[in-house]
């Protein structure tokens, strides 16, 4: 189990390192003095899970349902990621670097959910996590012909993933000093 | 005259469980003013008051464990008021999760190990007393930087997540000056810790 998780902490690093470089580099070249931020206010398509929000709620979750909260948020990305990875080839003059990282993510997240699903099975064997995940509907603001409506939904999209695959990090960080090293990490 | 416009000019957290803002006031129209912040949620309809306009020193607004949610973006804003009437500043929007910057890491010590097949200088620090990072809330990863004490120029040395290093190939008999900083989840650097110092031997 040990192995299980290092593999899972290394890949969710990876995945929020790569998310918060994808939305800075985004928010540097679309995004300056349109006040996307004040929209982006209760719009992420997960708020509807609930997560802990701080370390006391974090530390009061029982070890079995953060899992499934990690499951819920991983799975509720699937979706959303393939369809980034083939609308963000249509901004205008996207630098390649964007590109690539949507690839990238799309394909490590769903390695990551393999992972979990995995560290799932040998912690509470028989119970494959609910079901669990929130669906998106943000497609047709991804193609509208508004730039500006267009650019905020791109631009809400990656700020709501690099927040979830911030907390994806943070949670597996404290399951795994929790369940692995006895909560001294 | 009224107040002039305030503007936020920053929000710190040192280890992700609590948070301080600061302001800039406008003038002050040359009569005594007083500044009032008040702030909403994400997912939360009403606004608040500043819980502690104290803790934090003259034109800060603290917010305490209770007070602090991360994944949450809060809009503040601040209000100046005088006899004559009053002004309030820009909306300031913000998320605990990136405004991260630890205290700096504490007790580096510098040890000579020396070895027949190799001599070397051991670094070690701890983390910042107030991070926790042993249940996994926050996860640091470190900088050093060292020199020799007659030179201007750092050598940085971007180490990852131990609190230790060896460093290999320093000058004989030559005294160098180390210092180590942190940060979280690519969030800021904390400031440098203090300078720890150390002679390498003549001869090794
Ligand atoms: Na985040
Ligand atoms: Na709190
Ligand atoms: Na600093």
């Amino acid at each position: 189990l040990g192995d299980l998780f290092d593999r899972a902490v290394r890949l969710s690093h990876y995945i929020h390192s790569l998310s918060s470089e994808m939305f800075n580099e985004f928010d540097e070249r679309y995004a300056q003095g349109r006040g996307f931020i004040a929209k982006a206010i209760n719009s992420c398509h997960t708020s509807s899970l609930t997560t802990p929000e701080d370390k006391e709620q974090a530390q009061q979750i029982h070890h079995e349902d953060l899992l499934n909260v990690v499951l819920s948020v991983l799975r509720s990305w699937n979706d959303p990621l393939l369809h980034l990875v083939s609308e963000v080839q249509r901004i205008k003059e996207a630098p390649d670097t964007i590109l690539w990282k949507a690839m990238e993510i799309e394909e490590q997240n769903k390695r990551l959910l393999e992972g979990m699903e995995k560290i799932v099975g040998r912690v509470h064997p028989g119970d494959l996590g609910n079901e669990v995940y929130s669906t998106w509907s943000g497609l047709p603001s991804l193609q509208l012909a508004d730039e500006d409506s267009r650019l905020f939904a791109f631009y809400n999209l990656l700020h709501c993933f690099r927040r979830d695959s911030h907390k994806i990090d943070n949670y597996l960080k404290l399951l795994k000093c929790r369940l692995i090293h006895d909560s001294n990490c | 005259q009224p107040p002039g416009k305030p503007e936020m000019i920053r929000c710190r957290s040192p280890e992700k469980e609590t948070f301080t803002c600061w302001w800039k006031p406008g003038s002050d129209g040359g009569l005594p003013t007083n500044y009032t912040l008040l702030y909403t949620k994400e997912r939360e309809e009403s606004y608040h008051e500043c819980p502690d306009y104290v803790t934090g020193g003259p034109n800060s607004c603290y917010f305490d464990q209770k007070h602090t949610s991360v994944w949450t973006i809060y809009n503040m804003t601040v209000k100046a008021t005088n006899a004559l009437g009053s002004n309030i500043s820009t909306p300031y929007y913000v998320d605990v999760a990136y405004i991260v910057e630890p205290n700096p890491p504490v007790n580096l010590t510098l040890e000579w190990v020396g070895q027949a097949y190799a001599s070397y200088l051991l670094l070690k620090w701890v983390p910042p007393p107030r991070a926790d990072v042993r249940s996994g809330w926050l996860t640091l990863e470190y900088e050093l930087r060292i020199r020799p004490k007659e030179e201007p120029e750092w050598d940085n040395i971007f180490v990852g997540l131990g609190t230790k290093y060896q460093l290999f190939r320093l000058n004989p008999g030559i005294k160098y000056v180390a210092q180590v900083r942190c940060r979280s989840d690519r969030g800021e650097w904390s400031q440098w810790s203090s300078e720890s110092h150390f002679q390498v031997p003549k001869e090794f």
